[in-house]
């Protein structure tokens, strides 16, 4: 029974990574700036469907994995660990039920703030100087608020269409 | 969908040990970040490439620096206005456009930036997804993140595959009707898609962890491994280049 659960887990984990890859390289709209990818659209349904544990690997993960083979490997880390924590914190505060209007906007928040301060400090600190990490600021808070809105939805909507979804999560 | 970043090739890195690759990887990305000359950066960046034209060839070269150019063009225009101090270079009337100080920062913030992103992408064009993984577990890994990273990329190509085909359906039945707005319009269209595409990457969950029981995954007696790194008969050496290298750089290039 055990063992059971543990590769119900692996098997959970390991697809939903690969959600987060799909959702990061192939679906782009393009904006003004280039590509708007939807990373945050699967991590935020992924948080909002799945626990917290989930989130913060699939999230973390899937993103450096989509770094990797896109030719970006530099923002892997990176990527790992602000979206893994973004995954990891809005699954924390949209745990507890019910989830009211005020803990999803609270989440909302956490979101775009972790995605936009977090690529901040560690680009300016790590690859980048702090006018060029500025810069992606404001992409970065739409993307992430865009995000929020839409992983909202899909999960309603995913769990509307396959009910046994609930019992994936841990 | 292309999930592979390896480049088939039989250049000199391709015989170097994966283990020794990633160690050489973490110094020297350490490396960067240590008090060394402009000099040094420059001498290191063009070893890079070296390794990279004589390996993966021009190609590989040519790809990856596309790839960052306009991050660099960002970098050289706006990281010189930054620094105030040092010698004048460049000035309207009172005001000081550009300092010595000031470029000599933006060149080395592009130099390394241009020498780390090489070095990532060269580990992964010149060493195979499954090495990486064994060497990753070589370095103590546990065995479940292997085999969800594993999973994973066996997984991209369905679910990319997936969303292709129902995005084509869901256009398909579209055909004529009016899109409402821009990319708001847009993006409300596709929810239809992205919900039916994670319904069906979702149902694949319990046949995987189904599959993953029936190949007596967590059990006492493990599977054999049938891949291994023993084929790289110079473990040694390379691990004592991949310190070397390092080390000798930091000691002639330290400011």
């Amino acid at each position: 029974m055990n063992n059971e659960k543990h590769a119900l887990k692996v098997a959970v984990v390991a697809v939903l990574t690969a959600v987060v890859v799909v959702f990061t390289l192939v679906v782009r709209i393009p904006t003004t700036k280039g590509y708007l990818n939807l990373c945050d659209v699967a991590i935020c349904f992924i948080a909002f469907t799945f626990g917290p544990i989930s989130a913060f690997i699939a999230a973390g993960l899937g993103t450096a994995i989509a770094d990797l083979v896109s030719g970006y490997a530099q923002w892997a880390p990176i990527s790992f660990v602000v979206h893994g924590v973004e995954g990891l914190l809005i699954a924390l505060i949209v745990s507890k039920k019910p989830l009211t209007i005020i803990r999803t906007f609270f989440a909302a928040i956490v979101c775009i703030l972790t995605v936009s301060l977090g690529y901040f400090a560690l680009s300016a600190l790590f690859i980048s100087t702090p006018a060029v990490a500025a810069a992606e600021i404001p992409p970065n808070m739409i993307q992430a608020g865009v995000g929020v809105v839409f992983g909202l939805a899909l999960s309603k909507a995913v769990k509307r269409a396959y009910p046994p979804v609930s019992a994936l999560s841990w | 969908m292309t999930v592979n970043t390896f480049l088939a090739n039989t250049g000199w890195l391709y015989r170097f040990d994966p283990r020794a690759k990633i160690l050489l990887l973490i110094l020297l990305l350490g490396w960067f970040f240590l008090p060394v000359t402009l000099t040094g950066l420059g001498v290191l960046l063009l070893l890079i490439l070296f390794a990279s034209l004589s390996n993966p060839g021009p190609r590989f070269v040519l790809a990856t620096f596309r790839s960052i150019l306009p991050m660099i063009l960002f970098m050289i225009l706006f990281a010189p206005f930054n620094v105030r101090s040092g010698q004048p270079l460049v000035t309207i009337r009172f005001f000081v456009l550009l300092t010595e100080e000031g470029a000599l920062q933006a060149l080395k913030l592009a130099l390394r930036f241009i020498s780390i992103t090489y070095l990532a992408t060269l580990l992964f064009a010149t060493t195979p997804m499954h090495q990486i993984l064994l060497a990753l577990q070589w370095y103590r890994l546990p065995y479940n993140a292997a085999l969800v990273i594993t999973l994973a990329f066996t997984y991209i190509p369905f679910i990319a595959d997936g969303f292709a085909q129902i995005d084509e359906s869901h256009r398909l039945r579209q055909a004529g009707e009016k899109t409402e707005g821009k990319r708001t319009g847009k993006l409300k269209s596709l929810v239809p898609t992205l919900t039916s595409s994670l319904v069906l990457a979702l149902r694949s969950i319990p046949t995987l962890a189904l599959s993953l029981e029936l190949r007596g995954y967590g059990r006492a007696n493990k599977r054999t491994h049938y891949h291994s790194l023993d084929s790289y008969r110079s473990t040694f050496t390379d691990f004592l280049i991949s310190v070397m290298i390092p080390l000798i750089s930091f000691l002639i290039f330290k400011a």
